[in-house]
């Protein structure tokens, strides 16, 4: 059974269509690249999986069921934007996360944030919005999740945070789980990738393995996008 | 899960609730110690200055806690759940019923401590010897009242009900209100709480329609109920009408909630 699936997926806001009739597969341990420029439709889609929208048509499926609470139990998210409270501490959120996710590993996210050098009684407010960015991406990969869908993680960072974020992605993600990752900066994460999925305009134009992508045109994943994508 | 919410839902108000509580009696403390110190003293200037700037917080904090109590719940349920935190908040594996209850019983909780608070800044402020005194005297006649006819342990028990229920209705009307307007992609908080001012109009048009309907089929509601029940009964039914009405327009107000919820979403 597929990880994710959507079937004939579009949704519109208002007369403007979002995602146009998408249909896809995701299977299990894969890391796949959800490539398109600003406003193809990639943060809808994975807005979408996570029950944050709802379809306009079609179904979406996360391991065979609608977005609910279920699927919320499998599914860990990286939001596009910082969104922890300005409050708490990254020990409270330790103990929100695990809370509510069975699945969160308390150890290997305090092991992260020692190695990041957060002040686990600092409150969110007082660091930068860079340390935010990765409590918050910590906060994700220490769960032990069926699928992990990522939204820009690495938008608006310099190279070494870059690093920093990806390197963290492989060395924590459950190798059974897929992880989805949303972005447009291609060159920093093809290297991670298993698989690609170009979409525009709220329709998927091209989904393939990256390395039989690269074999085939002879060409990094980054260049092909380039010219698929040239204004 | 219900129970997590509220754990974390309490922590997070009280980290702002509990300073405004504890602020208000501490200036009620300090009004009653400046009475005190001024009771027939001569005092410098300076010490009356800050006596009357104490006097006037004690005055309008007791009058504004209330309107503080309820924009801080309002603010807590926009920001927790309808902007950025709604992203985390929304992808928990929680019901959006579970959210809107914790969210309404925590407010109604910290109204309920704020209506506390505010008798006990009144007897802080006044209190002395006399004051100690005439509390014991009074609670014993309290006592004494309740203990005389059960019916009286039945209107207290009753009108602190309604009270709750009123706790309850309130709060689903802020969060009705707040989920219509921040369906809309600009002007969210203006939207809000214009819809507001609607469900006011409309709940009072159609309480006031309702009335006017039993009096044009001849029905004087008030004045029957109490020729055929005297005053107890007319008490009842005062009180089974208003918890009806309340029930009935919370039960609305929580489905438009759910509803905009889970399927007009739109986070910022």
């Amino acid at each position: 059974m597929p990880v994710l699936e959507c079937k004939g997926l579009s949704k519109s806001y208002g007369s403007k269509r979002a995602l146009d009739g998408i249909d896809l597969r995701v299977e299990s341990g894969r890391i796949v690249g959800l490539l398109g420029p600003n406003g193809s439709g990639k943060t809808t889609l994975i807005k979408l999986a996570n029950g944050l929208l709802t379809p306009t048509q079609g179904r979406i499926l996360i391991n065979g069921l609608e977005p609910g609470v279920e699927t919320k139990r499998a599914v860990s998210y990286l939001p596009e934007r910082t969104c922890l409270p300005d409050w708490m501490s990254a020990r409270d959120l330790m103990g929100f996360y695990g809370d509510f996710y069975a699945d969160f590993d308390k150890r290997a996210a305090e092991d992260m944030l020692s190695r990041l050098g957060v002040d686990l009684r600092a409150r969110m407010k007082s660091l930068s919005k860079g340390s935010r960015e990765k409590v918050q991406l910590i906060m994700v990969m220490a769960r032990r999740a069926r699928l992990y869908l990522l939204d820009e993680p690495i938008g608006g960072v310099d190279p070494a945070a870059r690093d920093y974020i990806l390197n963290t992605i492989i060395s924590n993600y459950n190798p059974e789980a897929s992880v989805i990752i949303s972005t447009h900066l291609i060159s920093d994460v093809e290297k991670v990738l298993d698989d690609v999925i170009f979409i525009n305009q709220g329709k998927i134009i091209l989904a393939a393995p990256a390395d039989e992508l690269r074999e085939q045109q002879g060409k990094s994943v980054d260049e092909i996008f380039r010219e698929v994508f040239r204004c | 899960m219900l129970g997590k919410l509220i754990k974390h839902e309490l922590r997070a108000t009280a980290h702002t609730m509990l300073p405004v509580l504890g602020i208000m009696l501490l200036v009620s403390a300090l009004a009653n110690l400046g009475a005190r110190l001024m009771n027939g003293r001569e005092v410098p200037a300076v010490v009356t200055v800050l006596f009357t700037l104490v006097v006037i917080l004690f005055v309008t904090g007791l009058f504004a806690i209330g309107l503080v109590t309820v924009l801080l719940m309002v603010q807590r349920f926009r920001g927790n759940l309808l902007r950025d935190e709604g992203y985390i908040m929304h992808t928990l594996p929680v019901s959006v019923h579970a959210h809107i209850w914790s969210k309404v019983i925590v407010s109604t909780l910290w109204y309920a401590l704020t209506g506390v608070t505010v008798v006990l800044s009144v007897m802080l402020a006044a209190m002395d010897i006399d004051f100690i005194r005439s509390l014991g005297k009074m609670l014993g006649e309290f006592a004494k009242l309740m203990s005389k006819d059960i019916k009286n342990v039945e209107i207290l028990t009753e009108l602190l009900a309604l009270l709750v229920l009123g706790g309850l209705t309130a709060s689903l009307s802020f969060d009705a209100a707040l989920s219509i307007g921040h369906s809309f992609a600009n002007r969210k908080m203006l939207l809000s709480v214009c819809v507001f001012v609607g469900m006011i109009i409309l709940s009072q048009l159609t309480t006031v329609g309702l009335f006017n309907l039993f009096d044009w089929i001849g029905v004087n509601v008030e004045l029957d109920a109490y020729n055929i029940t005297g005053f107890m009964g007319t008490w009842r039914f005062a009180c089974g009408v208003t918890a009806l009405l309340m029930t009935f327009y919370g039960a609305i107000c929580y489905g438009v909630t759910a509803f905009f919820m889970k399927r007009r979403l739109n986070l910022e």
